[in-house]
């Protein structure tokens, strides 16, 4: 990192116009386990790398129920993403209570991108160093958004977000525009495949290593783990092409770092 | 102005008096009020049917105000009750819409989720001893043309169903209703059932007047009448026979 | 670029020696690495458009607005920081809902504006905050004065009203050229061509990322309504546009 005496407080530019706090944020997303969505016509597809601090330890959670159309994906600071989702969770129940109907999955982003925001322009807080994928089938359909700290948020067909995430987005953008018409056992295919590109150089993607959650049209937030996703690993490693790992050497990319409550 | 919270809104401080023991005492009763307001499902949506009157206790005071309106696109209120506390909902749910408006994501507030906000709305100032004092119908029609018609009362009391009718209504009107209404009335019929009821309930009301508006939503649109007299009938037998003198209580 | 200024730049409660705020200039910067927003005052109407760069293919087309509705007559389109951008959209937007609930009639835009701008202004008063790094472009019409107005408000907190405007990256080209036209004596219609001309122009294919054009207005055909311009028509203006710049580098040629 070029460390300069513009980048220890989110309240100073840099002369070119910057806010450094704000990029060592989005920095911490990069550290973080790959996690990625895609979208269908009718679905909306996340997966995420798990995984543990060490031997003896659970995989720190990657995937967040928010209500029964909505979940999110997270990369970087665990504790900062609970504390957005629970903000999230109750966000979802109280719109539930006062409308009788589940949140427009944009205008709980909207709200969620500005929490972001708020953070970047005060002394007493420092940004959420947390990347988010929501995933939502609502009043207007399937989406996906990408939320960031800097209190930008976007709305994609595919993206990937965390550590060698972008040999995923290599994948999703050779593929997206197939994405539109699939049906939900391709999507999850897409998904893994996708995602299998993340995993560090050495291993292979296997169904214990990952998460995945569907939601849909007349289909519930869903999550699956382990064997539920055997079915579809062996499917794809009889289709085979996807994506393959990056060089270690991969700019941006950095070596994870698993022991600072990043997943 | 619209909070961005989720609960909504909390605007309007209400009347309220302080009594020397140090009680506070809220809104106990209205005192600028409309009467009642009918509303139908019929074969192509919704419609409503009020009259123009807002009474000052039993003086017809203000004879030509609007208390059928359109929320948005799809939406329809009518109110019966305080007819400053309807004003004031009518600018909590405008501010909503400009919300939505303003959001310009495609997407807008249904009637049905109107129907429930209202309902957290007076349910939640009734709790605070410190109601809105009406009586709404809410209806509309969604674009694929799915009809909604429900009530909502001052205490936050929530009713659906495919006639509805407050105040005076619910005595004089939903009896004809009931007899008369099914589900694929045509347009004209439903119209003309609706002109029936208002007649009955301004020959019987003493709070109506015979000056109605009708709004209809569907799934194009919702669209309110300008306002127009219904015809009455005072040579009828039954009105021009004074029953007093005769060994009743004197009433027609 | 203005002299870094040992240490009198790191707050924006510090002026430096000669009378500067760095902190504030600082923030320009970010407006200034945007995409282009341009506004134009014409003779019925105001129109507003924007070049919205596309940081990825994977984004959903129309996704991420950049001009943004205010009340019923009044819109703004933001450059710079697009999340610093929203926080001053939704103070105007707090703004006029605040003013018809006490007075029951439509904010001037000129209050607006100068309200903006005093929100704007009070974030470059403390340590503890930083100034906004967007600028705003308020499109409106004054339903007393029937007058339609056009608005910049500035990280620094000052406040100007236009004839025709550009921030972002290619304000410096999109001034010149707009000077060159009498956008006074057009429809909005008309500039509308004019305006995604310049855009197009400006834009450089090969060095910047590709763009989406956004327009809205505030005109006499939308009944002084604030409004997206429909996408027919900014469709139909950029044809326009683009035919017309490769007549013009035909003409070059033949020169």
């Amino acid at each position: 990192m070029f460390r300069n005496q513009y980048d220890t407080d989110v309240t100073v530019w840099s002369p070119q116009g910057r806010l450094h706090q704000v990029e060592y944020a989005m920095e911490a997303v990069k550290q973080g386990g790959a996690s990625l969505g895609l979208r269908s016509g009718s679905h909306v597809v996340l997966a995420a790398l798990k995984r543990a601090p060490n031997e003896m330890s659970a995989p720190q959670k990657k995937i967040f129920k928010l209500d029964s159309n909505m979940g999110v994906a997270i990369a970087g600071l665990t504790a900062d993403a609970r504390s957005l989702a629970k903000y999230m969770r109750t966000e979802c129940l109280n719109h539930k209570y006062v409308y009788g109907t589940t949140m427009q999955a944009s205008r709980l982003v909207l709200d969620l991108a500005d929490m972001h925001q708020r953070t970047t322009q005060s002394y007493v807080r420092r940004p959420y160093g947390v990347g988010m994928l929501v995933a939502a089938h609502d009043q207007t359909g399937p989406h996906l958004f990408q939320t960031c700290p800097s209190g930008n948020y976007f709305e994609y067909v595919a993206m990937a977000i965390g550590a060698r995430s972008q040999s995923a987005k290599t994948y999703l953008e050779k593929h997206f525009e197939d994405f539109e018409n699939c049906d939900l056992d391709e999507l999850v295919k897409h998904a893994l495949k996708a995602l299998s590109g993340c995993v560090t150089g050495d291993k292979e993607l296997d169904a214990n290593g990952l998460t995945l959650a569907i939601v849909g049209k007349d289909k519930v937030f869903e999550s699956l783990e382990g064997e539920q996703l055997q079915p579809y690993m062996d499917a794809i490693e009889l289709e085979g092409n996807a994506a393959q790992p990056m060089d270690e050497g991969d700019g941006e990319e950095k070596a994870p770092a698993p022991d600072a409550g990043m997943a | 102005m619209l909070c961005h919270s989720a609960a909504g809104p909390a605007r309007g401080a209400g009347h309220a008096t302080a009594a020397m023991d140090g009680t506070r005492q809220h809104t106990s009763q209205p005192i600028v009020t409309g009467t009642s307001v009918l509303g139908i499902k019929y074969k192509d949506g919704v419609m409503l049917a009020a009259d123009t009157l807002a009474s000052y206790g039993s003086l017809a005071r203000y004879k030509n105000v609007e208390r059928l309106k359109p929320v948005g696109e799809c939406t329809l209120i009518g109110a019966s009750g305080e007819y400053s506390d309807f004003q004031h909902i009518m600018e909590t749910l405008e501010d909503y819409h400009q919300y939505d408006v303003n959001m310009d994501d495609g997407f807008e507030r249904s009637p049905a989720e109107i129907y429930n906000l209202l309902r957290t709305i007076m349910y939640n100032r009734r709790n605070k001893f410190n109601p809105l004092w009406n009586y709404l119908l809410i209806a509309g029609c969604k674009k694929d043309g799915t009809a909604f018609l429900g009530s909502v009362d001052h205490i936050g009391t929530c009713y659906e169903d495919n006639i509805l009718a407050t105040g005076f209504g619910g005595h004089l009107a939903l009896p004809i209703l009931r007899k008369k209404w099914r589900p694929d009335l045509e347009e004209g019929e439903a119209r003309a059932l609706l002109e029936d009821c208002m007649r009955v309930l301004f020959y019987r009301d003493c709070r109506a007047l015979n000056r109605i508006q009708i709004a209809k939503a569907t799934a194009e649109g919702t669209v309110v009448s300008d306002a127009y007299k219904v015809d009455t009938e005072w040579s009828l037998a039954s009105f021009s026979q004074p029953k007093a003198g005769q060994d009743t209580d004197g009433s027609w | 670029m203005s002299s870094t200024g040992a240490g009198y730049d790191l707050s924006a409660t510090t002026f430096s020696p000669d009378g500067k705020i760095f902190q504030v200039e600082y923030a320009t910067k970010a407006v200034e690495n945007s995409g282009t927003a341009m506004g134009v005052r014409c003779k019925d109407g105001v129109l507003l458009a924007v070049e919205k760069l596309l940081i990825s293919k994977m984004l959903v087309a129309g996704s991420n607005r950049r001009v943004h509705g205010v009340s019923k007559h009044v819109g703004m389109a933001v450059a710079g920081l697009s999340a610093d951008a929203r926080q001053i959209v939704y103070r105007g937007r707090d703004e006029v809902a605040g003013y018809i609930e006490n007075y029951g009639s439509q904010m001037p835009p000129s209050m607006l504006a100068d309200r903006l701008a005093q929100y704007v202004h009070y974030f470059t008063l403390h340590g503890s905050l930083r100034p906004f790094g967007a600028s705003v472009l308020v499109a409106g019409y004054d339903v007393e004065l029937k007058k339609h107005e056009l608005y910049v408000v500035e990280p620094s907190g000052v406040m100007y009203r236009y004839f025709g405007a550009a921030v972002g990256k290619g304000r410096q080209a999109a001034k010149t050229e707009m000077e060159k036209l009498k956008f006074d004596d057009m429809t909005c219609k008309e500039a509308m061509k004019q305006v995604c001309k310049i855009l197009h122009v400006l834009h450089d294919e090969a060095k910047d990322k590709p763009f989406e054009l956004e327009m809205s207005w505030v005109c006499e055909e939308s009944g002084w309504k604030y409004q997206a311009v429909p996408q027919a028509q900014v469709k139909e203006a950029e044809e326009w546009a683009k035919e017309s710049i490769e007549s013009d580098e035909m003409d070059d040629d033949e020169d």
